[in-house]
């Protein structure tokens, strides 16, 4: 029991971790968050149903279907909470990103209709068991993925132009824009990227849990930002940490309380980081 | 800076503050006795006094906080389970709301207001969520999901209040008493110590203001606010539960206050009158009244950040600093200007 617990949460931690490297990665340019990372990881979701029902079984599709929609409406975004407030104090963005959140939350719904669509169910054989707990495939498949996708970023920030260009951008906007680096440009690619991630990420969570609603998106949202705080929302390994954490703590207390304070917990360990340890397990020592 | 200005109290105001308390008392009149349409001027003064109490945390010191739905709901649940289990009368339940609700604000205050604006936003949007999630988990006290039906009515002198026109009354003066409380304290001492802290804490601490207590302050005063109203609510509606006092409740009173205006008394009263009457007066956007408040909340931020009728403080951009600039390009000369001045 305990070992299957842990099992599903190393799998949850794979999505936590994902949604945290992208408010780590919107942190770390813009010193700013996205509130409607939610909202993305939800249209990400209903691109990747939408795809699956009617265009192909593929999965490879859905997930680049998810992708796509998170990196053009992360960009629309970015235009306007973002690129359109500048010289205005940021509260006024992230109240703008809230605006954001509900505006396709609620456009979602009355699209799509209020009731919870199904979503067929991929890779959900065992694929091995451990001393009674059961792997499935798409378990490892999650896992594997996250794996990939943060091997990915990792070389992208470290190994190309494009990365040096976003680093550079974190570090110190100023020096980078009298470099002749085009600050904007890589200012709403990153953003947009971010975007893109957490749509990805709920084609993957609309799979595991074979459901897509327009309310979808509140909760991970919420527990992605906690997995960055709890890690360190300035570091991006820590984002990843704090994810497994999260989703490893949040499935094992379940054998302490009934499920109903299953988000409970994570919203406690958020408060209790935000109060005690606002830099995280990993973060540098920054004013939060 | 202009604030603080334009912060004595103007005296050619009186007249139409009286004006308009007279125009809101003959509603009922005016409205012919329709029951619907008093029920919804109803629910616009409690949405005033909640809108109002919010915006004393936002306007007034500039903190962000979407936990509003929450306070509200504590309220309302204290005041009902007293009322249901103890027999107690709406005048004894009423205040007692108000107290512990206040008291749960005091003390969420006292752990988050040293937070950055940002991670405040989060701190109190996961308080809000802790407390749904506690209604819902707390069968024994709160009946769980099913919500708490048959609030009782408060009476006058034994007198029931059971017709909505009397309620409206009722609801009537509690709002304007609330509302003028919060225009006192506006025009107060402490008032002004918020409105500085408000346009730059840095120069307000090095006034001698004790910025966080002053913080805690406001908070704790727009909790015992927001409490007062759900017990109002509560025994308003005689049914309440959890999903009433969400997320959704706690962003459209934002949205009002950021529509109606931040930071000025007659603000957060349009933003409560304009969202309550879009939805009823235009029957047909009333499937997609939250698309509309989300589109709302966008387009009032990005052209007119301060609201309607707002104080620009918050918001006021440093100067130089160019809107809209994803016309032109200059990342880096508008952001020192804003680094500089803030």
């Amino acid at each position: 029991m305990f070992l299957q617990q842990l099992i599903n949460g190393i799998a949850q931690g794979s999505l936590f971790a994902l949604i945290a490297i992208s408010f780590s990665l919107v942190w770390g340019l813009l010193r700013m968050v996205n509130f409607a990372m939610g909202e993305l990881y939800m249209l990400g979701a209903y691109a990747g149903w939408l795809v699956v029902m009617h265009v192909t079984p593929n999965l490879g599709v859905a997930l680049f279907a998810g992708f796509m929609v998170g990196w053009i409406v992360g960009w629309l975004i970015e235009k306007v909470a973002f690129k359109a407030m500048r010289g205005v104090p940021h509260i006024a963005s992230l109240v703008c990103t809230i605006g954001f959140s509900f505006f396709l939350k609620e456009t979602a719904s009355t699209l799509f209709g209020a009731e919870t669509k199904s979503m067929p169910s991929y890779y959900s054989q065992t694929a091995f068991t451990i001393a009674e707990a059961n792997i499935s495939w798409l378990q490892v498949l999650m896992v594997a993925v996250a794996i990939i996708m943060m091997v990915l970023l990792q070389l992208l920030f470290y190994r190309t132009k494009v990365g040096l260009a976003v680093r550079a951008v974190a570090l110190d906007y100023r020096t980078a824009s009298l470099m002749g680096m085009k600050v904007d440009r890589v200012t709403s690619l990153a953003f947009s990227l971010s975007g893109a991630l957490v749509g990805f990420v709920g084609v993957l969570a609309a799979i595991y849990y074979n459901a897509v609603n327009a309310g979808m998106g509140f909760v991970p949202a919420i527990k992605g930002f906690t997995a960055a705080v709890f890690g360190g929302i300035t570091s991006i390994p820590g984002a990843i940490l704090g994810g497994y954490l999260l989703g490893a703590i949040e499935n094992l207390s379940v054998k302490f309380m009934s499920s109903g304070y299953r988000d409970f917990v994570s919203f406690l360990i958020l408060i209790i980081f935000l109060l005690f340890r606002p830099n995280g397990i990993l973060g540098k020592k920054t004013k939060l | 800076m202009n604030t603080f200005m334009a912060m004595p109290l103007k005296r050619n105001q009186t007249p139409f503050w009286i004006g308009a308390v007279v125009l809101v008392l003959a509603v009922p009149g005016l409205l012919g006795g329709s029951d619907y349409l008093i029920q919804i001027a109803t629910m616009m003064a409690l949405y005033v006094v909640l809108a109002s109490s919010l915006n004393l945390i936002i306007g007034f010191t500039g903190m962000y906080s979407l936990g509003h739905g929450a306070f509200y709901g504590i309220g309302a649940y204290t005041s009902a389970i007293l009322a249901i289990n103890l027999d107690w009368t709406f005048w004894v339940t009423m205040p007692i709301a108000g107290i512990l609700t206040a008291l749960v604000g005091a003390f969420l205050g006292l752990a988050t207001l040293r937070l950055r604006q940002t991670f405040l936003v989060f701190g109190t949007l996961a308080f809000g969520e802790i407390v749904r999630i506690l209604i819902m988990n707390w069968p024994s006290l709160t009946r769980g999901p099913m919500g708490i039906p048959g609030i009782p009515p408060p009476s006058i002198l034994g007198f029931e209040l059971v017709s909505s026109t009397q309620y409206y009354y009722l609801i009537l003066v509690f709002a304007i008493l609330m509302v003028f409380l919060i225009f006192r304290l506006y025009h107060s001492r402490v008032g002004r110590a918020w409105v500085a802290i408000r346009e730059d804490e840095i120069a307000a601490s090095s006034m001698g203001i004790s910025v966080f207590g002053y913080k805690v302050l406001a908070f704790t005063i727009a909790c015992l606010i927001a409490g007062l109203a759900g017990a109002f609510y509560a025994h308003f509606i005689t049914f309440i539960s959890a999903d009433q006092f969400g997320m959704n409740e706690s962003f459209l009173i934002l949205t009002m206050v950021a529509l109606g205006g931040t930071g000025s008394i007659i603000g957060p009263i349009i933003g409560a009158l304009i969202l309550i009457i879009i939805p009823e007066a235009f029957r047909f956007l009333a499937e997609y009244r939250m698309v509309l408040y989300g589109a709302l909340l966008i387009l009032v931020i990005v052209v007119k950040p301060e609201g309607l009728a707002g104080v620009k403080g918050l918001f006021a951009p440093a100067s130089g600093a160019r809107r809209f600039s994803f016309l032109r390009s200059g990342f880096s000369a508008e952001c020192e200007k804003v680094e500089g001045a803030k």
